[in-house]
């Protein structure tokens, strides 16, 4: 059953790297448009199209491209001449790392606060959980992490102000590149948990409010069944049902990385690589960036249905 | 409220607590920072500029551009130029190595320009060595002897011929444009590549079989740091040495004590261009009046505050090629604007308030590319500063590539009036992509400009070898083009660059910049 899922899923992700394709290439510009320079001539701009094959038709290049790419071959950036799989695979852990530690983190907060602040309605806590929270989403994230580089690396000197892995410990031990890593990550993770976690307590807020009026809560009140029990076994795996969602869709967000937390504190992650390849119009490497998002967004549904079923036994008919 | 009381203190430790001013790193180490990761390190290749500060280290060309902006030979001893202009023999300085050992020769020299010359390398430089359609010939007379032959004189081939050289030995069998070698280079330069972790560092160490002078700094650093907000900051916390200050953070800056600033003007004019086909800007009289009415002082103070110098010409006054004695530019004059729009048959319309001819109204939009703030603001200045001739004009801000393909739009007539740019100078002074009547409508003369005498001299200029003589014939060419006020000059921007003070050997400030000479650099630790 699954696996039928995912074969009628190969023709979809086919389906949007075409359009995409073509979205891409109606885009004004071309490779050799970062060369306004008068010593750069346009004969030589020309010859460079010609041997990236940009002269030819617009359905060749795709059909050359989508033959190569099932054959498991993503071809050579425009800019760096380097494999596309392999430019992808060096950035993805920094991204990973980030995402995953900072989404693991988000749960972890905006579960219990989100839940409590709900069910705590209009008291005390959840009006200064709702205030933060709104403080946390109106903030510009480029400004959080520039402030944050400001008071906690310049001023108190707790944290490096950029970068991933010291390089003087490039031959240091596992355990100590570890904790380097996590040091340069602090600001950058709270950079991300600020904005995060204010906006998802506000939706877990709102989805268990949501349930929590609802006839069965009141009939699960009326039988005398615990407060703890209705919390915790009926309202909160309802109320996850929305949330699951959320995070089904987000998965192509979890290695796609952030390009403002990346530019700020010059973490090595995907997100500068697809913004810079759709400015320098590397069609390679958008493209490799484009299938493996589309995957993932894919693949994020599907499981975001089977999981549904799990938790709503209603889904399976 | 524990979460209130945990936020007041956390402000306070903040704000009380004083900047540290220890230095982290104490080793031999000079730590740089790249505001983007280079694409990747060929010099024949690569096209972005923080490649090029990287190469600088690893690689040596036959010719170098020195901290006066001269040229003057680095793995070449010296060169002759026969009578006619077309035969530079190079001879080699002998015992370089390469950096895995093998010896530098003549064939590398051979190798490289004829690997430029190669249809199917992705450069971009490929027409700096073909002469109107003919490809220069490279013969090895002896192992430490090159010769070019050139179809025709050419001047500005000198300049061209400092590319930095590639080794033949490690490349020959390679595809150029996917190598390896283009990650992991091999030069000649003072530096070895060590390594690169993509978008993290790029570690390079000593060479201490160097042909010249032994480097005294073990390892160069060059961290990518996007931001320059980010960067500014690691100048100050001294993580990095060196950093571009923007103009709004240097009075912060010159508080600190442990970083010195050096300012000097950037080898780039910007410049106002109208579009020829335009009916107005046929006219010479409109271009001229719309110079006189630019204060192009009031753009260096308001757009960047200062830290710049008007331009009258298209060249710099820090180039050999700047003429000695001054050409008559058209001065700020709102007078002499007027009456010359009075001359060319303009009449104010007292209704709409703006000048007529023949029934149409003197409008038209200049046009410039997003995300340059300096660009958008200068022409702001200049729709005001026009708004007092009573010339009406818009803005358009507009993303490059969708500006590119108004601008290089191959059929004319290009649809735009008016564009605001900036082009880089080198040290040669041709400029005949940017002038010549041919490169139109294909070219970088976009807007069409047009006069058969500076054709000729660019011809000439290309021609002439004897540098006394070219700069004359560039003198006569600035005054032609003055002359024909096809762009408003308007200026030069200053850089201002941050070192920290335990880095000494410094060059003079200059477009050359500061790290000019790699060996005399050291660290006062």
């Amino acid at each position: 059953m699954i696996l039928r899922r995912l074969l009628s899923l190969i023709p979809l992700v086919i389906g949007i790297t075409f359009v995409s394709f073509l979205i891409m290439k109606s885009a004004p510009g071309d490779p050799t448009v970062m060369f306004q320079d008068p010593t750069v001539q346009l004969q030589d701009l020309e010859q460079l199209k010609k041997n990236y094959g940009l002269d030819k038709p617009l359905l060749i290049q795709y059909g050359y491209w989508i033959k190569e790419a099932l054959k498991g071959n993503l071809g050579f950036s425009y800019q760096t001449g380097k494999p596309v799989t392999l430019m992808i695979f060096e950035r993805l852990p920094a991204t990973l790392l980030l995402s995953v530690s900072s989404l693991i983190l988000i749960l972890c907060i905006t579960f219990p606060l989100g839940l409590l602040s709900g069910y705590k309605k209009d008291k005390t806590l959840d009006k200064l959980v709702t205030f933060f929270s709104f403080v946390g989403m109106a903030l510009p994230t480029f400004w959080v992490g520039l402030i944050l580089i400001l008071m906690l690396s310049l001023k108190v000197n707790l944290f490096p102000t950029s970068g991933y892995l010291d390089p003087a410990l490039a031959n240091a031990s596992i355990l100590k590149q570890t904790f380097n890593i996590a040091y340069h990550m602090a600001l950058p993770l709270l950079t991300i948990l600020i904005g995060g976690v204010a906006g998802l307590i506000r939706f877990n807020r709102f989805s268990i409010i949501n349930i929590l009026s609802q006839d069965y809560i009141h009939a699960a009140r009326a039988r005398g069944i615990s407060e703890k029990r209705i919390l915790f076994k009926h309202a909160l795996k309802n109320a996850s049902l929305p949330i699951v969602t959320i995070l089904g869709a987000g998965l192509s967000s979890l290695i796609g990385g952030s390009f403002i937390i990346e530019y700020i504190f010059s973490w090595p992650g995907m997100g500068q690589l697809g913004v810079n390849a759709v400015f320098a119009r590397d069609y390679p490497l958008l493209m490799g960036s484009i299938l493996f998002s589309s995957i993932l967004i894919v693949i994020g549904n599907l499981a975001a249905d089977i999981s549904y079923s799990l938790i709503d036994p209603r889904v399976k008919q | 409220m524990i979460k209130k009381i945990t936020l007041i203190l956390l402000v306070a430790l903040t704000l009380g607590c004083n900047t540290t001013k220890e230095r982290p790193y104490n080793d031999n180490t000079l730590r740089l920072n790249l505001s983007a990761e280079p694409n990747l390190l060929n010099p024949i290749l690569s096209t972005d500029s923080a490649a090029s500060s990287v190469e600088a280290y690893i690689f040596n060309g036959l010719l170098v551009v020195n901290e006066d902006l001269e040229l003057i030979p680095e793995l070449a001893s010296g060169y002759t130029i026969n009578e006619a202009g077309t035969e530079y023999v190079f001879t080699l300085k002998k015992n370089i190595k390469w950096h895995d050992g093998e010896p530098f020769t003549a064939h590398d020299v051979k190798y490289t320009f004829e690997t430029l010359l190669d249809p199917k390398t992705n450069t971009v430089r490929r027409s700096n060595f073909v002469i109107n359609g003919n490809p220069i010939k490279i013969d090895v007379i002896s192992n430490h002897k090159v010769k070019f032959v050139l179809p025709e004189p050419f001047s500005p081939f000198l300049v061209r011929i400092s590319t930095s050289i590639l080794p033949k030995h490690i490349l020959e069998k390679e595809d150029i444009n996917t190598t390896e070698f283009n990650r992991n280079p091999i030069g000649t330069g003072p530096y070895k590549f060590k390594e690169w972790k993509s978008g993290q560092y790029i570690m390079l160490s000593k060479n201490e079989s160097y042909f010249e002078n032994e480097p005294k700094i073990d390892t160069v650093l060059f961290s990518v740091i996007n931001d320059p907000n980010a960067a500014l900051i690691a100048l100050k916390k001294q993580e990095i040495y060196v950093a571009g200050i923007p103009p709004k953070d240097i009075k912060s800056i010159k508080s600190e004590s442990h970083i010195q600033t050096h300012q000097y003007y950037d080898l780039i004019y910007s410049y106002l261009a109208f579009n020829f086909n335009n009916t107005h800007f046929k006219d010479v009289r409109v271009r001229k009046a719309i110079t006189h009415a630019i204060h192009k002082e009031a753009i260096v103070k308001g757009v960047l505050k200062g830290h710049g110098k008007a331009a009258a010409l298209p060249s710099s006054h820090l180039l050999w090629s700047y003429p000695d004695t001054p050409i008559t530019a058209p001065s700020f004059d709102i007078e002499k604007s007027k009456s010359l729009l009075k001359d060319a048959g303009y009449t104010l319309n007292e209704k709409t308030n703006v000048l007529e001819k023949n029934g149409t109204a003197f409008e038209f939009t200049i046009i410039t590319n997003k995300g340059n703030k300096e660009r958008e603001k200068t022409a702001q200045i200049i729709q005001q500063s026009l708004k007092l001739i009573n010339i009406k004009v818009n803005l358009q801000i507009m993303e490059w590539s969708a500006f590119l393909k108004i601008v290089n739009n191959p059929t004319p007539p290009k649809e735009f009036d008016a564009v605001i740019l900036g082009w880089s100078l080198s040290i040669e002074p041709d400029s005949y992509s940017i002038w010549h009547s041919s490169q139109y409508p294909k070219g970088f003369n976009f807007i069409g400009y047009k006069n058969e005498k500076v054709d000729a001299l660019l011809t000439q200029g290309r021609l002439e070898t004897d540098q006394e003589k070219r700069k004359a014939i560039y003198k006569d060419m600035y005054t032609e083009i003055v002359n024909d006020a096809p762009y408003v000059f308007l200026y030069y921007p200053e850089t201002t660059i941050g070192t920290n003070t335990l880095l000494k050997g410094l060059s003079a400030p200059g477009p050359s910049g500061l790290l000019n000479d790699k060996t005399k650099l050291y660290l006062e630790l």
